[in-house]
């Protein structure tokens, strides 16, 4: 069977990636153009198979590609398929770069492919169910499916343009996807503000195009990869001024800005933070991390598709397919590494404390990013990505069984925020066990629970972050000291393990404190019951108090159910895959299964071998030891969130919240960052756009608009006195017309051209009818014939220095004749000039063009 | 023999009639006459130029072209002077200003 497929689909023309794209991208069009009229099983029909068959599709590929890879050991494989040749543009010296739409498939974006079909199968199916009684179905499905499309082309893209088109494709999307319940002000500001930041790290992205055009001569990842080297050569023409601006000097007033000496960085410095940017934004790692969390105004199963497994996996994604230009900077790598340990932690000092169950889910995927990051800064590709891979099973899980006690809480309580509100759940595990059961198996495979999937990824991430350190490309070796150049310090990989293994302890923590205030103890939501019972209870309980939510009526129902199968059946599905993924890759060689750094391996060959990414002396030993944080963060996370939550009943929560209440509220509001963003980065902005409208308002409006609306309105005053829809005024204009029409034939003109070459002068009189010529062509006064020819052309050469005046005379067939005169004059060049470069002066001539008729 | 210049010369004559009329008289009908003067006067310029010049007969030709033109444009144009007296009551040209303001 691999052989046919093989034959099918050959490496070099692999036209099955067509099959892959098109069919979410058929399913967006049909169920965008024609969705309402089709109606919702319709609906549902084409968005499920679109994916199914994108999903199958793609298993075939990785099908190809694993045989591929047994046939061609440790070579980078890849299969590729070129659409059509997109455009050329030209980069240094006019080399021309051409871009293609070519898409490709090598062990990198195949897992990543597979990640997203699949899983974004199980959420399709999902959300079935979901969005069943939602009026925007079709809507939601075509969005949906358009951002499949978009990710696919994201992750295939054989280019940087092409990822651009598909990175800007997966953002229009969230924007749509968040802002999907429009009527909503918030959701739709949530939206935005997700667009708005996105757009900052796209520029990032866009600068770091244009600097890879510039520098490699190339955008594709093969001719980027080939000439990567060229960002870091030691040569003057690899740096990068940033101060002064561009290598220039400031002269005059602004002289004191002038350094002594310049500041440069490399060109892969400028490169990789301009990446960086660009990942920073769409993986929401600090400074641009603030639109993730409102991003969870869209529908859970947006969230867990787009807000957990995939979209925001991208910036990771950039980092690995970039590594060979990344490892080149090591002040680069060591900025990932800090931004995602920080974010890391950051993040999970919010979810801490959050009540609203996707808040904690947001803010942990945000930590869990950071987690990314951190591994890739510190050269972990492989590593990384894995936690990118068992990520997308474990959060795409805890999001679909959120979405599923939502569901279920919004049976009696209609209130948005309130059906995710934390404190309104509680006992739902004997309620809802499946939701229950596959939500334990994804907390603990993101809590690390050893032999889970995450235990493996985050451990090996911990693990390179304590040994690994980022050096200097050889090519640069000699010229470090020169450059001033950055070195990561020493202490930094033990720093980083500890703020990876303090954010594990949190993130233990938290996860627990949301699993067991969901499912365990009380239900709060409300009196489970016919009312009768209901009214029964009362009656010998006192009122029911709750932090502050007295507001809420607290009416009886029927018990929470459990969601239908095709909610329940993806949430098994994932769980399975949360628990026993890790399996993939073995960290500790325990297994003999084909392990998944194997097979990403060959992806990241050469940047491992180009003497980038150096360990720290010993540190292959110390895989075991080090395993001792992770295992650690574990179990003290989960006893203490026990202890606070099941042993002692929340009590140690509250009693702590209310001894630092300030430090409760400032993280209960997020350490009020976007309240900061708010009063420095948008008041700035503000403030600019208040002076662009009162410039537009007084200046363009005020001056510039009322003075061109004058002229037009006095020219309108004018012209309105010639139309005033009386047949013989216009029949008088016309004749005034007509009679200089006439007047223009009955008049001859003498017009000419000349042209020069070399001193020999060349004119030729425009045409007309019945026209006649006579020239006085030698300069003596008289003309050269007595009488009128049709010769239109003379010639005359004049030596260096010389001038001369020819005249023509013309008649027309009335017999009136006309003529002028045409000055030639050829100056001596100047000695400073070349010759040639001054051509023979024309005196001043009314119009060049004689053509009339 | 009737000289050219006598042709041109009444053409001339009867073109400046029929375009002063067209210009001064206010009753459409008129001013219709007064076209008609004016392609008349065209026509024969055009046959006398034919005569002047006796190889092609272009200029014949063309006069017949404008005979069937002009044929054209009276219908028409009557038409239009109906129905313009049928909706204002009159056939003068500068009361027909439904455009103005």
């Amino acid at each position: 069977m691999t052989n046919a497929l093989m034959t099918l689909f050959p490496p070099d023309a692999f036209t099955l990636v067509a099959v892959i794209l098109g069919m979410p991208l058929l399913g967006a069009l049909i169920n965008g153009i024609w969705g309402k009229r089709l109606g919702n099983n319709a609906v549902r029909l084409m968005a499920l198979t679109a994916i199914g068959v994108s999903f199958v599709a793609a298993l075939l590929s990785f099908l190809a590609l694993d045989t591929l890879s047994h046939a061609r050991k440790d070579e980078h494989v890849r299969l590729v398929w070129t659409a059509w040749e997109w455009m050329t543009t030209s980069g240094k010296d006019s080399a021309p770069i051409g871009i293609d739409v070519r898409f490709s498939i090598d062990a990198l974006s195949g897992v990543m492919m597979l990640v997203v079909t699949g899983v974004g199968f199980l959420i399709h199916l999902y959300a079935t169910s979901y969005m069943e009684h939602d009026e925007g179905f079709a809507r939601f499905f075509a969005y949906l499916n358009l951002f499949v499309f978009s990710m696919l082309v994201l992750i295939l893209g054989d280019n940087l343009p092409l990822l651009f088109v598909g990175w800007e494709g997966v953002g229009l999307c969230s924007y749509l996807l968040i802002g999907f319940w429009y009527q909503k002000a918030e959701n739709a500001a949530a939206g935005k503000k997700a667009f708005l930041a996105n757009r900052i790290g796209d520029f990032g992205l866009i600068c770091a195009m244009f600097l890879i055009a510039y520098y490699c001569g190339s955008l594709d990842w093969k001719g980027i990869a080939d000439h990567a080297s060229n960002l870091v050569s030691s040569h003057e023409a690899a740096q990068v001024h940033v101060w002064p601006l561009g290598g220039g000097q400031y002269t005059g007033v602004l002289s004191f800005l002038q350094p002594k000496s310049p500041f440069t960085i490399t060109a892969a410095t400028a490169v990789g933070l301009a990446l960086l940017l660009g990942c920073t934004g769409k993986s929401a790692q600090i400074p641009l991390y603030v639109w993730l969390p409102d991003a969870m105004a869209g529908p859970t199963p947006v969230s867990a598709l787009i807000h957990a497994a995939t979209m925001v996996t991208a910036g990771i994604y950039l980092v690995c397919r970039m590594s060979f230009v990344f490892v080149l900077s090591p002040f680069v790598m060591t900025m990932v590494a800090c931004i995602g340990a920080a974010t890391a932690l950051f993040a999970a000092t919010i979810a801490l404390v959050q009540n609203d169950i996707k808040k904690v889910l947001a803010y942990s995927t945000v930590s869990q990013l950071g987690f990314m990051f951190l591994g890739v800064g510190v050269g972990a590709f492989t590593a990384g990505f894995f936690h990118v891979f068992t990520h997308a099973f474990f959060k795409a899980c805890l999001f679909l069984g959120a979405g599923s006690v939502i569901h279920a809480m919004h049976a009696r309580i209609h209130d948005g925020d309130l059906s995710q509100d934390l404190r309104k759940m509680g006992g739902l595990r004997k309620y809802m066990p499946l939701t229950h059961w596959t939500f334990l198996g994804a907390t603990a495979a993101i809590i690390g629970l050893p032999g889970t999937s995450g235990f493996f990824s985050k451990d090996e991430i911990l693990f390179k972050a304590f040994i690994n350190r980022s050096e200097y490309h050889p090519a640069l070796k000699g010229t470090l000291e020169r450059l001033h150049a950055f070195q990561p310090p020493t202490w930094l990989g033990p720093v980083l393990y500890g703020v990876g293994v303090a954010a594990a302890t949190m993130t233990a923590f938290y996860m627990c404190r949301l699993y067991f205030r969901t499912f365990w103890g009380e239900f709060n939501g409300w009196k489970v019951g016919t009312p009768s019972e209901v009214a029964a209870q009362e009656h010998g309980e006192h009122g029911h108090k709750d932090h502050g939510n007295d507001h809420l009526q607290i009416v009886a129902g029927p018990a929470p159910k459990e969601s239908p199968w095709p909610m329940t059946v993806p949430l098994v599905i994932l769980a399975a895959f949360s628990v026993f993924a890790g399996f993939l890759n073995p960290g500790f060689h325990i297994f003999a299964l084909p392990p998944m750094e194997h097979w990403l391996e060959p992806v990241f060959k050469d940047v491992m071998e180009s003497g980038t990414i150096a360990v720290r002396a010993g540190g292959e030993h110390l895989e075991f030891p080090l395993a001792a944080g992770g295992v650690g963060a574990f179990l003290v996370g989960t006893s203490v969130a026990y202890w606070m939550y099941i042993a002692q009943k929340r009590k140690p929560a509250d009693a702590i919240a209310a001894a630092f209440p300030r430090l409760h509220r400032l993280m209960l509001e997020k350490w009020r960052i976007d309240e900061l963003y708010e009063a420095t980065v948008l008041a700035a902005v503000d403030s600019l756009a208040e002076t662009a409208a009162a410039f537009d308002q007084w200046i363009v409006d005020g001056i510039l608009a009322k003075v061109s609306s004058a002229v037009v309105v006095a020219l309108g005053a004018a012209l309105r006195v010639l139309q005033n829809g009386v047949v013989h005024v216009y029949a008088a204009m016309m004749v005034v017309g007509l009679t200089s029409i006439g007047w223009f034939f009955v008049v001859p003109h003498p017009e000419a051209v000349v042209t020069e070459t070399a001193g020999d002068y060349v004119i030729v009189a425009g045409p007309g009818m019945g026209y006649g010529y006579r020239w006085d062509a030698d300069g003596n006064g008289r003309p050269d014939t007595e009488t009128f020819s049709d010769q239109a052309t003379v010639r005359v050469h004049l030596d260096l220095g010389k001038s001369q005046v020819v005249r023509l005379e013309v008649k027309n067939a009335f017999g009136f004749t006309a003529g002028r005169e045409i000055s030639l004059s050829r100056p001596k060049p100047e000695p400073t000039l070349e010759l040639g470069s001054l051509g023979g002066q024309i005196a001043p001539m009314g119009r060049q063009n004689g053509g009339q008729n | 023999m009737v000289p050219f210049e006598h042709y041109i010369l009444l053409s001339a004559v009867l073109f400046t009639v029929g375009s002063v009329g067209f210009l001064v008289r206010r009753n459409v009908l008129m001013t219709l006459l007064s076209i008609e003067v004016m392609l008349n006067a065209v026509n024969l310029a055009l046959v006398a130029f034919n005569r002047a010049r006796p190889e092609n007969h272009t200029g014949q030709m063309f006069a017949f072209f404008l005979i069937a033109a002009e044929a054209a444009e009276v219908a028409v144009g009557l038409a239009i002077v109906l129905s313009l007296y049928r909706l204002k009551r009159t056939v003068r040209s500068d009361e027909a200003d439904l455009l103005k303001n």
